[in-house]
């Protein structure tokens, strides 16, 4: 559990790491119904759109220099030779993003859903779905800047796109299964599958890369 | 057959891009010994340093480990955070602050330096920070790549008496540098 707290207490410092991404949520969220005019019902539709790629957004923020920070002051070496499970440490660091921005963006997400749509139910059902996905979302994101450690965060971006692309295509098909009252767990379940694949094997597959990349 | 070495490389060849690096160097550690690389520039010290702890791989040749408390290692890289205190990161690395920790930090100058961000220390007093570990450590083998780099004359001294004292108890070291720290040390020359 010492990870934990240790991952804590740098960004409890660096509250640019975790704040920085949030703020810029917001402002994405509160500009874009000031940008338009939008008629309310318009809005409304535009609405999950800009939702959905805002959350997309703050997530490859946030993990802009989730590895690069610890591979530049050497931090990524100690923890190779000293911790016996690489992958589990990196999982914990990813569970402790989504913790400090994932959560706060899916709550904020929620309410502006609330104050768009002026429906409860709409905002308590898309929640879980804003929850699964920032967490894939910022899965995806580290396995890209995994790979291009020492190449910067948008070659990084480029090639995690292709893997986005299927999941954002997935919660616009969940936006329109709430409004026609369809297969929405249905939805959820698929999207609670892939994030269990995905927080088991990107992980993994994060650590033979920063082997790779420290050899 | 009871195995008596720590570290046993045999044959450890290393090429980058087609030129070699180092070839066919052997040799063992065992316990109450220190082995000292040594070599010029690009001669690939650091690399063999980082074949032995595992991190890189050598391009012909073996490394056997026999180690029951691990090794301690300080590269060149400190593994510290600029932007937290100095207490935050001997936190980090998992420092007690205790009554030892204290008296160390006396002895190399930096007990009022606990609440001080890294990025306001010199490069020597970092070093020393990043030391701190060394001298608290609890392992058998100790693996350190030109530790007296930014060091002054009074730390280089402490860091050898401490590596003496280290030696007496039965541990090992081994380590890169180019300051001779008068430690009984076995050898190798890379450029060779």
């Amino acid at each position: 559990m010492n990870i934990l707290y240790f991952e804590l207490l740098k960004l409890r410092k660096k509250s640019r790491g975790w704040l920085g991404p949030i703020l810029v949520f917001i402002l994405i969220m509160t500009a874009f119904p000031l940008t338009v005019e939008f008629l309310n019902e318009d809005l409304e539709q535009a609405f999950f759109s800009i939702l959905w790629i805002a959350v997309l957004l703050v997530m490859m923020l946030a993990t802009e220099d989730i590895f690069l920070e610890d591979y530049n002051d050497g931090s990524l070496e100690q923890l190779v030779i000293h911790t016996e499970s690489l992958s589990f440490v990196i999982g914990v660091k990813i569970l402790i993003y989504w913790a400090l921005i994932g959560i706060p963006v899916s709550l904020i997400g929620s309410i502006y859903c609330l104050g768009i749509t002026s429906s409860f139910e709409m905002a308590l059902l898309i929640f879980p779905v804003l929850l699964i996905s920032s967490y894939i979302f910022l899965n995806l994101f580290c396995f890209g800047n995994s790979l291009t450690l020492t190449k910067g965060s948008v070659l990084g971006t480029l090639i995690t796109m292709p893997l986005l692309l299927p999941l954002l295509v997935v919660l616009g098909k969940v936006v329109i299964a709430i409004n026609l009252g369809l297969n929405y767990f249905d939805f959820l379940i698929l999207l609670l599958g892939v994030l269990s694949i995905i927080i088991v094997i990107i992980p993994l597959i994060i650590s033979f890369v920063i082997r790779a990349h420290l050899e | 057959m009871t195995m008596t070495y720590l570290i046993k490389a045999e044959n450890l060849s290393y090429k980058i891009n087609e030129k070699k690096l180092f070839q066919n160097i052997s040799f063992e550690v065992n316990s109450n010994s220190a082995i000292h690389i040594t070599g010029s520039n690009g001669s690939g010290k650091t690399t063999l340093l980082r074949i032995i702890l595992g991190i890189s791989k050598p391009t012909r040749g073996t490394v056997e480990t026999n180690l029951t408390s691990g090794m301690c290692y300080l590269g060149h890289k400190n593994a510290l955070k600029q932007y937290l205190t100095v207490e935050d990161n001997l936190i980090l690395q998992s420092i007690q602050h205790n009554k030892a920790l204290d008296t160390l930090l006396k002895d190399i100058d930096l007990y009022d330096k606990l609440d001080v961000v890294v990025s306001n220390l010199s490069f020597g007093q970092q070093k020393k920070i990043a030391l701190l570990k060394v001298f608290l450590n609890e392992s058998e083998l100790l693996v350190l790549d030109e530790p007296c780099v930014g060091l002054d004359g009074k730390a280089q001294n402490f860091l050898t008496s401490f590596l003496q004292e280290e030696l007496a108890k039965n541990k090992s070291i081994i380590f890169s540098s180019h300051i001779n720290l008068n430690l009984d040390a076995k050898s190798i020359n890379l450029d060779n």
